[in-house]
């Protein structure tokens, strides 16, 4: 499954602190700025990244949407580069 | 002032069914009727959650040992913490761990002490390992992160791959090896579980290529044995720097073996707020930060990596707690290390008799 067509899943075993500022992964806790907390909060199995991306757009309009499109990519492909994060 | 703990650790009991015998739990181990109360551990585990920590980490000895186990780990929930138990599996069955995770468990981490039945239970001194299988299973129908943990030393080095390819069969997300670090029970058999260079130096491919081969399936950690290392590792990432733990009895501590350095007093956190105990108590101040340091730690570029080292381990092998870590380089001490390592394998057999931990007093 790719990036592309995937559905991205937090792995087993992570999750965002109640807060809803920290996503709470085994070995630690990595610190969320901005949009990310809405964007791991949208990784739910059910949204593809295509869809995350256009939810996002309509909470923050006037964005770059080339822009948001890309860097949301690349954040869910470092978390699941380090093991946080699968595409289903 | 003290950037908050990232985590707490709670050593809820020292009792253990197993008998390990590289155990890192103290010699002088707390009784059953020392431990504290649940009331008592939760409260402890609430003022660590608006303390600011993150992790909450339930180890023992044996954890699920504690009846109210369930109760802790809802209660480091409740205080917005990300919960893990560190277990043998004994104690274990099928219901309770739903139990628990349905109580918040956020991860598990599964010791394993071999990846053939006999020698594993040999070295935790009872019939551990069928029940092992068992939990592992169990694990897999719930979402929450499982961690095999297995421990290396002389006598089972040489089975890395097997060790490895049972994790992965098991379907851990992780496998953490750890060889042996000397503390405890640990040192008593060190003669017979120190490896040699050579079987360190023939794992490292091994883990190399199998780390290859199962990316992106499975990760492996590898912690060597810091006798052999050039450099210490920065023990407890600091001391007083990232974790607090919490003995059965409540007694607080920058590591567990900190007991072995005398002159420490180790405030009660059943009965002082665990804030002051972080900030202000004399054990967690005696070595933070830089200024206790002597050389060649004070004027080492490296003081912001390792911290200098274990203060425990300069207790144990140099006999001077302020001491620079021994197993360092840079340390005049070093050839204690050496020697240590030359004692132990220059004519000597394999065929020691072992030391089994013992379970405190009190526990049946
Ligand atoms: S005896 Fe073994 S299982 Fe029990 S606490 Fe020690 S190392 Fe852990
Ligand atoms: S001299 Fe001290 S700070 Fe430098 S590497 Fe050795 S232990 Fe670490």
């Amino acid at each position: 499954m790719t990036a592309r067509e995937g559905r991205p899943v937090l792995k087993p075993g992570c999750r965002l602190s109640a807060a809803g500022d920290v996503l709470l992964i085994p070995e630690g806790a990595l610190r969320l700025q901005g949009p990310a907390s809405r964007i791991v909060e949208a990784c739910d199995g059910t949204r593809t990244v295509e869809e995350i991306v256009a939810t996002l757009l309509k909470q923050f309009p006037g964005a770059d949407e080339t822009k948001v499109s890309q860097e949301t990519a690349s954040f869910l492909n470092r978390l699941s580069e380090r093991g946080v994060l699968e595409f289903v | 002032m003290s950037a908050a703990p990232q985590a707490l650790i709670a050593e809820v009991t020292h009792r253990c069914p197993l008998h390990c015998v590289y155990c890192s739990n103290p010699l002088e181990m707390q009784a059953a009727r020392n431990e504290l109360s649940t009331e008592d551990w939760s409260g402890i585990i609430r003022q660590a959650g608006q303390l600011g920590c993150w992790h909450l980490h339930l180890t023992g000895g044996e954890p699920l040992l504690r009846r109210d186990i369930g109760e802790l780990v809802r209660a480091g929930r409740q205080s917005g913490l990300y919960v893990n138990l560190i277990t043998s599996g004994l104690g274990l069955t099928r219901e309770r761990l739903r139990l628990l995770v349905e109580s918040g468990l956020d991860h598990i981490q599964l010791s394993f002490q071999d990846s053939e039945e006999e020698a594993a239970n040999m070295f935790a001194g009872v019939t551990a390992h069928a029940q092992k299988l068992r939990v592992a299973e169990w694990i897999r129908e719930h979402r929450i992160a499982f961690t095999a943990n297995l421990v290396v030393h002389r006598q089972n080095i040489d089975r890395l791959r097997e060790g490895i390819r049972l994790a992965e069969q098991l379907g851990a997300d992780k496998l953490e090896i750890a060889n042996v670090q000397y503390y405890g029970w640990a040192i008593r058999n060190r003669a017979a579980l120190l490896p040699s260079r050579e079987q360190l130096r023939a794992s490292l491919p091994v883990i190399e290529a199998e780390r290859a081969r199962l990316s992106g399936k499975m990760r492996i950690d590898y912690v060597l044995p810091d006798y052999y290392a050039k450099y210490p590792k920065p023990c407890m990432g600091g001391w007083g720097r990232s974790l607090l733990l919490i003995d059965p009895a409540g007694r607080a501590m920058p590591c567990h073996s900190a007991g072995v350095i005398p002159g420490l007093e180790f405030p009660n956190a059943a009965r002082e707020p665990l804030q002051a105990i972080w900030e202000q108590s004399a054990a967690f101040e005696r070595f933070r930060g830089e200024e206790w340091m002597e050389e060649p730690c004070r004027s080492c570029e490296r003081k912001e990596i390792d911290f200098g080292g274990c203060r425990c381990q300069a207790m144990l092998i140099a006999g001077d707690a302020a001491a620079t870590d021994p197993v360092c380089s840079l340390s005049p001490q070093r050839f204690l290390v050496d020697d240590l390592i030359e004692g132990v394998h220059v004519g000597k057999s394999n065929e020691q008799e072992w030391v089994y931990r013992i379970d405190p007093v009190g526990s049946r």
